[in-house]
């Protein structure tokens, strides 16, 4: 055995999955936020950082639930496209993409302000502009070249950075001057929740987990831990800093600072004080920088494989192995931010706010995008975590509830430009995404959820026989509209010898899945029917095939054979037989010889899947609009021909009448015959398409194949349906 | 499990580079059971199933190639393909699922005619004198193996354990005068090694399982590979 299909290795550990989420939220805002939350909320800003944490950490939980049922690249976004569909999907996708380029040029502008500030004659806005624009043109080189950093060295830097912080937490508490926390609220509630929106932007970190969470090692343990982790330890730790922070120097005096952090810390720490802030504050915004940009390519990667996004930006570089003009697109933009920094005042709490505006969108749709999951219940959504039953509509009802109340108290212009970016994700949608990409959002499931009609399951895992197979399944299943809208479902087995945790799984499932839409999403519009993919994994096919029709309980399963007749204790292979066996509901197994259905004929005889043999003759025959035989061949007695004619065609419209076809929407033949079996054979080579019932089932359950059934099958040119009815139950 | 002819080498080719496999390579495992693990290096900024989709096909392509090279008629030959940030994770789990015994690890390698064994005790003894059985029996390659004892103590038990391993390989068809061993009393393993495997084309390693000095301070191991310039067989320790 050699496949060759690539395989998805994971990397990234519980610790580096720390340092990329809690690192990047510790760098971001920590040192440069404290002064802009200070001028809007004064002393109870710590407040502010908690309500932030509080709606990060509601989104924490609805991301992780999602996140471990789809552990691939691409993070809300992809959550969202899955289930709202492709408008929603590229609203969050340019809403993650520019928010993460707003939270770059904010960090960088930051990184040039702690530089600048220490040495006095350097001063002045274009050197903080130019610094920012130089660090940003490393991170871009980094990205572009795809030097591999030391993942040892990033989490010496970070730990450095953060212990940095502790002392500063630690010794500042010693400091605080109670009566600089008079008054503690100056800007009352409003003033406190207008600068959860600013701050919001610390919290992007725990997203950049689901982002990379395709390469999370065990991502049922790991992505909900760390995101989790991260948000509850960063709150805490933000809220102290803003305390010191507030305590130790008026707020007044902080809120007109650039570098907050570095003025208290002078105040308690001296010189040496401010160097070990300055340091920590630069690798802070590096870091951060850095996970953002990594993170913008994941996006845009996961919006071309959705094609949502063009080709041409998503390659990758064929010597680096980068997405470099993902890179280079995403640093120009950002490059550009910082530039405007040069005009505006007030750039830095502009920058943060409009990133967290995005990712508060985002994170909104995703608590939809969770609601929905669990409401349509995909057969692949299967997550190893999930929001507990005491907290369910709760988390997602508040989530969005607090959304909403925090952007309501962001400032006009903010609301203003956040729109703008919504929009450009609505005039993407419109002017791009529609003649692209393939909708297939789960939002008329949930909603649609319970209204059945006649379902079809058809496995399909052999791409050259796949479309006939759906458009056979579909012919039938649209035989049964008076019954309600018909479904198919279309289901992919992977197989995997051993899922181990190292390995992504789910993106391969995400491959084969989207394969199958392609091909299957036309021949379901043609048809007028509804169409569904499930993809699954395991390690025996039977098994999860039998899994999946029962989950779905369909009437009917449609499976392809290749029609020979295997060897070694099975009768139609080692992944049908037990479907055929055990499948609650009919099942139709199908090999294709001529490539038309044409013409189709059913042999009505006196076993018990007869009937049901008839009744598919007749759905396959509306494929080609050709009206179906059913055939009964009688033994030759008293050689009178007359009377075997009269007898088969009694046998044929008992059969008909089981099957529930009318009279005349059937035409009868009936071959008289010394040997039955070579007649039948005879007759049947004269249509294209022959379909033949079970010979019978056994107590034992074990698959019965009449010998008249298997030569059929062996030596038919035409198609070849094998039926078996529904198991009474 | 005795593993008389049935030994499995992995063997890591970096498939986002083309080149045609070592023809030393290729004679030195013609009596094993190879498994190429195609890598594809991911850059950290690159998310591994977007490199996979823009280069899936040339890297099977050349994945395909070089097992074709590998490909003969009485041993199999398997590939498997990879896109990976961490090539030891991926050595590791491949390891593992396709139950190999050893790791190749290629320098430039010319014909084998000299291969040191290093044992270090009993520790899987078994596994590697039975893959150097299998590799040394279908060539004319010399085999010493060497040991090395602690300074001051008793060099007897090492004699005894290279004159056994020595004894066995003869058992499992490799001419004894093929055969030579080498116990040292200097008591620098890692150093002698380094420097003894200079003189040989081929140098075959037991795994050592991490105690936790190890993982502080590094495996013995480590260090061995990163400084030896000869190809390298890592035999893993199964049990």
């Amino acid at each position: 055995m050699s496949e060759h299909t690539g395989q998805l290795e994971r990397n990234i550990g519980f610790l580096e999955a720390m340092t990329l989420g809690g690192g990047t939220m510790i760098g971001a805002g920590i040192f440069i936020l404290p002064g802009i939350a200070a001028e809007g909320a004064g002393p109870a800003s710590s407040i502010s950082f908690v309500i932030a944490g509080f709606v990060a950490l509601l989104a924490a939980l609805s991301l992780s639930e999602l996140a471990t049922g789809m552990p691939v690249a691409g993070g809300s976004y992809h959550y969202v496209n899955r289930a709202l569909g492709g408008f929603f999907g590229s609203i969050v996708g340019w809403g993650m993409w520019t928010g993460l380029m707003f939270a770059s040029a904010f960090y960088m502008i930051g990184f040039g302000q702690y530089l600048v500030q220490p040495i006095p004659f350097l001063d002045g806005r274009a050197l903080v502009v130019l610094l920012g624009l130089v660090g940003l043109a490393l991170i871009v080189g980094v990205n572009y070249y795809g030097t591999e950093e030391s993942s040892k060295l990033q989490n010496v830097m970070i730990g450095t950075e953060t212990a940095i912080v502790l002392v500063y937490v630690a010794l500042g508490l010693f400091f605080i001057d109670p009566a600089n926390l008079e008054p503690f609220a100056p800007t009352g509630p409003s003033g406190i929740i207008a600068t959860t929106g600013i701050v919001f932007v610390s919290f992007l970190g725990f997203e950049i987990i689901a982002t990379v969470a395709g390469e999370v090692k065990d991502p049922s343990r790991n992505i909900p831990l760390t995101m989790v982790l991260s948000v509850v330890l960063v709150t805490i730790l933000y809220a102290l800093v803003m305390l010191v922070t507030t305590g130790v120097v008026r707020y007044q005096e902080i809120g007109d600072s650039l570098v907050p952090v570095s003025d208290v810390a002078v105040v308690f720490m001296g010189s040496i004080g401010v160097v070990a802030i300055v340091a920590a504050a630069a690798i802070a915004a590096i870091s951060s920088s850095n996970s953002s940009v990594l993170a913008a390519a994941r996006v845009n990667f996961a919006m071309g494989r959705d094609e949502l996004m063009s080709d041409w930006l998503n390659v990758t570089h064929d010597r680096f192995g980068t997405p470099h003009r993902a890179i280079i697109a995403t640093g120009a933009v950002t490059a550009l931010l910082i530039a405007v920094g040069l005009e505006v005042e007030t750039i830095v709490s502009l920058l943060a706010e409009v990133a967290s505006f995005s990712f508060l969108v985002s994170y909104s749709l995703v608590h939809v995008a969770l609601v929905v999951f669990r409401r349509a219940d995909p057969e692949d959504y299967d997550p190893s975590f999930r929001i507990p039953d005491a907290l369910y509509p709760a988390v997602p009802v508040l989530g969005v509830l607090l959304t909403v109340v925090v952007i309501s108290q962001m400032a006009t212009i903010i609301i203003g430009l956040g729109l703008g970016i919504v929009g450009l994700g609505v005039g993407w949608y419109f002017l791009y995404v529609r003649d692209h990409a393939i909708d297939r959002g789960l939002i008329g499931e949930a909603i649609t959820q319970g209204s059945v009609g006649y379902r079809v399951v058809v496995p399909v895992s052999n791409p050259e026989t796949q479309e006939r197979l759906i458009r056979l399944a579909a012919a039938t299943a649209h035989a049964h509209t008076e019954e309600g809208t018909p479904e198919l479902v279309a289901v992919n087995v992977l197989q995997v010898a051993d899922p181990s945790p190292q390995q992504n799984i789910a993106a391969e499932r995400l491959e084969h899945q989207r394969d199958l839409l392609e091909s299957a999403r036309e021949i379901a519009s043609e048809m007028d029917v509804k169409l569904r993919t499930v993809a699954m994994s395991g390690d025996r096919v039977d098994e999860t095939l039998l899994e999946a029709i029962s989950h779905e309980a369909p009437d009917q399963v449609v499976l392809g054979w290749r029609g020979t007749l295997s060897n070694g204790g099975y009768v139609f292979g080692p992944n049908l037989d037990a479907v055929v066996e055990d499948a609650p509901c009919e099942v139709t197994l199908v090999t294709f010889h001529g490539n038309p259905i044409g013409g189709t004929v059913a042999l009505a005889g006196p076993g018990p899947h007869a009937p049901f043999a008839a009744r598919r003759a007749a759905e396959f025959a509306t494929v080609d609009g050709t009206t179906p035989t059913l055939l009964n061949v009688q033994q030759m007695r008293d050689g009178d021909e007359d009377a075997a004619v009269e007898r088969g065609e009694a046998v044929i419209d008992e059969v008909a009448g089981r099957a529930g076809l009318e009279s005349g929407a059937y035409q009868r033949e009936v071959v008289v015959a010394a040997d039955t079996e070579v007649a039948i054979l005879d007759a049947v080579s004269q249509y294209d398409t022959v379909c033949v019932g079970l010979s019978e089932r056994s107590a034992a359950s074990r698959v019965m194949f009449g010998t008249i059934a298997s030569r059929i099958s062996q030596e038919a040119t035409g198609n070849v349906g094998i039926v078996r009815g529904a198991p009474e139950s | 499990m005795p593993l008389t002819g049935d030994s499995t080498v992995l063997v890591p080719v970096d498939v986002s580079v083309s080149g045609p496999p070592d023809p030393g390579l290729l004679d030195l495992l013609e009596p094993v059971n190879v498994v190429v693990l195609g890598y594809y290096p991911v850059p950290k900024q690159t998310a591994p199933a977007h490199l996979r989709d823009d280069h899936e096909s040339e890297a099977a392509a050349r994945l395909e190639e070089a097992v074709s090279e590998f490909a003969r008629a009485d041993h199999e030959v398997e590939g498997v393909l990879v896109f990976t940030k961490d090539r030891e994770d991926s050595i590791d789990r491949v390891a593992i699922q396709h139950d190999c015994d050893a790791v190749l690890l290629p320098d430039d390698i010319g014909t084998v005619e000299r291969i040191l064994v290093p044992l270090r005790g009993d520790v899987n003894l078994e596994r590697i004198v039975s893959l150097v059985a299998d590799l040394a029996g279908a060539s004319d390659a010399v085999v010493t193996l060497f040991h090395s004892v602690a300074e001051g103590t008793d060099p007897s038990q090492g004699e005894f354990m290279l004159r056994g391993a020595a004894d066995r390989l003869a058992e499992e068809g490799v001419d004894a005068d093929r055969i030579d061993w080498k116990l040292s009393e200097r008591g620098s393993p890692r150093r002698e090694i380094v420097e003894l495997a200079a003189e040989y084309d081929l140098l075959v390693l037991g795994e050592t399982e991490p105690s936790l000095r190890d993982r502080i301070l590094g495996t013995v191991l480590t260090p061995i590979l990163d400084e030896v310039e000869t190809t390298t067989i890592v035999v893993r320790d199964i049990e």
